[in-house]
């Protein structure tokens, strides 16, 4: 796996970007969080935050001219956050003495400082407090420049008076009076090892870097209205706290430009999207100044931008709490861990691989595809820890075993004539069609292993309407498209899955595959791009339906689209045509088509994490109070299991009279296997007419309580697994015995799992108490 | 991974009609191997294995090496 690129397409992510109103913020007040600390009613935080970031954050609090709030993504929904109203509120309600400072011995060098305006009292303060000895130069005889010009209602005189009084406490020295011109400065740069210059009125023109302030090579460095050319005192703030550390770089001999990028004002990469965002205006204050309640009403408006579109919709993003930023630092860690537990292993097994990720975020960031990169990854390097695929992996093995695998070319005319030959009855489509076979297969249809597994008496009508209206024969294919494979980044036994495929339909003549599962589409889209295909779902909305009478009662649904279709706009548009069709009424969710959800099976999650799984499900299930329809079987069995009324399209298509399909429940694991074989074995005994092996009979007559059921399900124990412990106890009298109650207890290792029994003889029944099993091996000795 | 008394008091090997002895067995998982404490006869050595420790302490070990 390519760490690198890795690791790129996480930085891409603007999770942790600032926000717009910090940005342009010269001097980076964390609004954000300064709003936040506000809306808790904790102003004395909220003070120390502006402490931290704003030079003079007493006096510049009350004048500051505010470039954050012309920025405001408010500003579209009510009207931007009154950012600088909320710091003289918070100058007012939450002010601190300030801290005591013990003064530093000053060793490191000698800074002169020309002009006591802002800037320059912000270098000499800056620079005094790391050590260096400064000596102030004012031509007037006050500190403080044209901060006396903005003396009125917010600024009070003694107010800035007593600010400018702490700057002489500090014993910085400071020469009033002093009317500089271009030969004093000279003398001034070879007496001191640095100049600041930040006097407004300088008349010269200077060639300054303009990101470290420096006059060409020289000590000399620059700040204030000369660099900003402007009145802003933000800006002029920002640049003598920027020329500080300059000088103290140049004095410290390191590079003046090193990590430099977002001084001062910059664009940020963040976008807030606030389409949806709720308006809500302004709050005015009463008086002079916000009183604690308006100002905590005003940042309760703040939106607190931060993109979390992938997030939002995604419950893997939000379970865990994580950015797709954090995400890809965390694998980047797991990757490269040689000795060590692997943390992020449960995590990564249990994103769904849905790709709703990639389809909310403007830059196209897919963790879906970092997941299987580092899925594959972990397989190669022999790191996926081997229970988490393990039971699908081998249901995939089951489903391209002798057990349902089946292929065949559609039985010719002769053969099939009770089954697909019908006379046209003209008042009604209760026909299968006309035979129209050309000894060509010209189709393949391939059911998937999951379709048969739940629908296991629908296939052969699925066929046999397919036969009748399609033009050519119809071949049929039974087995498992590798989807489990694919998602638990087992390429070895994918590229198996699809030389498998490709012989078939080599030897078929290159039919095109009909498929009704839409993992089956993602994965021949993805490994199988030569095989054309098209969707059962497709070919029901172009040649219309088989039973068109038996609409029931007509109600709204909503789709549910399938994850594995997001990009195929044809067949969501199929599946609302024969719902509509149907009659039914379509009102469509929020994330629907190529923005939709995974139900939670997407991934393997189901068998990796149940838990996330189930949070997919219960997510998705409130998100509409009508049924809803959809069109993959392993959505239907989630959502139903999850107690949600839910219509897969064969429930409408193939209703069963006495049954109500929206609460059809998931067959077991078990029945999920028996099923499919019962599948083939009724094709080839009903369609081909071939001798067919019954199954063998089960040994024993297993009577099992529903609590067990669960358990089986739970922890993915089959009833053939119990069958085998029991003939195996049965037979050798390996168990162990329990005199006060009566049960024994046995087990038996089948490939990689010990299984475990509890159970009673009653008769020729045996009851099942208990099951359970473990990975770990009991060395014989 | 250890067994308590109670948890086996009842249970005696059925083939050997013994009861269960604490003694040390060797398991092993993926690269790990330990030597712990289990039921077992003394006699055939079939060892017990009850579902808490099953799903308990052993799954504990057996994510925890899967993880390594």
């Amino acid at each position: 796996m390519d760490l690198d690129k890795l690791l790129e397409t996480g930085d891409r992510c603007i999770f942790r970007e600032p926000p717009t109103c910090t940005a342009n913020c010269p001097v980076h007040l964390e609004i954000i969080e300064f709003i936040s600390e506000i809306e808790k009613g904790d102003f004395q935080k909220a003070y120390k935050l502006m402490e931290k970031k704003i030079p003079f954050h007493r006096i510049i609090g009350q004048i500051c001219d505010h470039p954050c709030e012309s920025f405001c993504v408010r500003s579209a929904a009510g009207g931007a956050i009154s950012i600088s109203e909320l710091e003289k509120a918070v100058l007012e309600y939450g002010a601190a003495k300030p801290k005591k400072i013990w003064p530093v011995p000053k060793k490191k060098g000698k800074v002169a400082v020309i002009g006591a305006g802002l800037s320059g009292l912000t270098v000499a303060v800056d620079l005094d407090k790391k050590g260096y000895e400064i000596v102030l130069y004012e031509k007037t005889d006050r500190l403080g420049g044209r901060l006396w010009d903005h003396i009125g209602e917010s600024l009070k005189e003694e107010n800035l008076s007593e600010e400018l009084k702490l700057v002489k406490d500090k014993g910085i020295s400071i020469q009033f009076n002093q009317e500089l011109d271009k030969n004093r400065l000279m003398d001034l740069l070879l007496e001191y090892d640095a100049v600041y210059l930040g006097s407004g009125g300088w008349d010269e023109q200077l060639e300054f870097n303009p990101k470290t302030f420096q006059v060409d090579e020289l000590n000399l460095f620059i700040g204030g209205k000369i660099v900003t050319r402007n009145d802003s005192v933000i800006f002029s703030a920002s640049s003598g706290r920027r020329a500080a550390l300059s000088i103290e770089r140049y004095l410290s001999k390191v590079s003046l430009t090193d990590s430099r990028e977002r001084e001062g004002i910059f664009e940020t990469p963040l976008k807030q999207d606030v389409s949806e965002t709720e308006v809500i205006i302004k709050i005015e204050k009463q008086s002079s100044i916000y009183s604690k309640e308006e100002a905590i009403q005003e940042a309760k408006r703040c939106i607190k931008c931060q993109c979390r579109k992938c997030m939002d919709g995604c419950n893997h993003l939000r379970k865990f709490d994580i950015s797709p930023y954090a995400y890809v630092r965390q694998i980047n860690h797991n990757e490269r861990i040689i000795l060590g537990t692997h943390y992020a292993n449960k995590m990564i097994n249990s994103c769904t691989e849905c790709g709703l990720c990639k389809e909310e975020c403007f830059l196209d960031i897919s963790m879906k595809d970092v997941i299987q990169d580092t899925r594959e990854s972990m397989v190669e390097r022999n790191k996926m820890p081997v229970s988490a695929h393990d039971f699908a992996l081998k249901d995939m093995a089951f489903s391209n075993s002798s057990r349902f695998s089946l292929v065949r070319k559609q039985p010719s005319k002769e053969q099939s004539k009770d089954l697909f030959y019908y006379p046209l009855i003209s008042f009604s489509d209760y026909v299968k069609g006309l035979y129209h076979g050309t000894g060509k297969t010209e189709y393949l249809f391939y059911p998937g292993c999951q379709l048969p597994a739940s629908y296991p008496d629908d296939v052969k009508s699925i066929y046999e309407y397919l036969v009748g209206h399609v033009k050519g024969d119809v071949g049929i294919y039974l087995g498992c498209c590798g989807a489990p494979a694919d998602w638990a980044g087992r390429q070895d036994l994918m590229g198996e899955n699809i030389e498998a495929i490709k012989k078939v339909w080599e030897e078929m003549e290159r039919p095109t595959f009909i498929l009704a599962c839409s993992s089956c589409i993602r994965v021949f889209e993805k490994y199988l791009p030569e095989i054309k295909v098209q969707s059962l779902w497709d070919i029901y909305a172009e040649k219309g339906l088989p039973n068109k009478d038996q609409i029931k009662i007509p109600q709204t649904l909503s789709i549910h689209d399938a994850c594995g279709t997001r990009e195929n706009s044809d067949l969501h548009e199929s599946v609302r045509k024969i719902a509509s069709k149907l009659g039914y009424n379509i009102e469509e969710l929020k994330y629907s088509r190529e923005r939709t959800k995974c139900c939670g099976y997407g991934g393997l999650v189901y068998y990796a994490n149940r838990e996330q799984s189930d949070g997919f499900v219960a997510e998705r299930i409130q998100e509409s109070p009508h049924d809803i329809l959809v069109y993959c079987t392993m959505c239907k069995d989630l959502f139903v299991s999850g107690g949600k009324r839910t219509f897969h399209l064969i429930d409408l298509i193939y209703p069963k009279d006495n049954e109500d399909g929206a609460v059809k429940k998931m067959p077991t694991l078990s029945e999920r296997h028996q099923n499919r074989s019962r599948v083939k074995r009724s094709l080839l005994k009903e369609v081909w007419n071939e001798e067919v092996d019954e199954p063998a009979q089960d040994d024993y007559q297993l009577v099992i309580p529903e609590s067990v059921r669960q358990n089986m399900e739970d922890r993915y124990i089959l009833m053939e697994d119990i069958q085998a412990v029991v003939k195996n106890a049965q037979e050798s009298r390996k168990r162990f015995f329990n005199p006060e109650s009566g049960d024994y207890l046995a087990s038996l290792k089948r490939e990689h799992v010990t299984f475990w029994v509890q159970y009673a003889q009653e008769d020729d029944k045996v009851l099942i108490r208990n099951v359970y099993s473990h990975r770990m091996e009991i060395v014989e000795e | 991974m250890y067994q308590e008394k109670k948890d086996y008091q009842s249970w005696i090997c059925d083939k050997c009609q013994k009861e269960l002895e604490l003694t040390k067995v060797k398991v092993h998982y993926l690269e790990g191997e330990f030597e712990v404490e289990l039921l077992n006869c003394p006699t055939c050595h079939q060892v017990f294995i009850n579902e808490s420790l099953a799903l308990g302490k052993m799954a504990e070990v057996e994510q925890g090496l899967e993880d390594k």
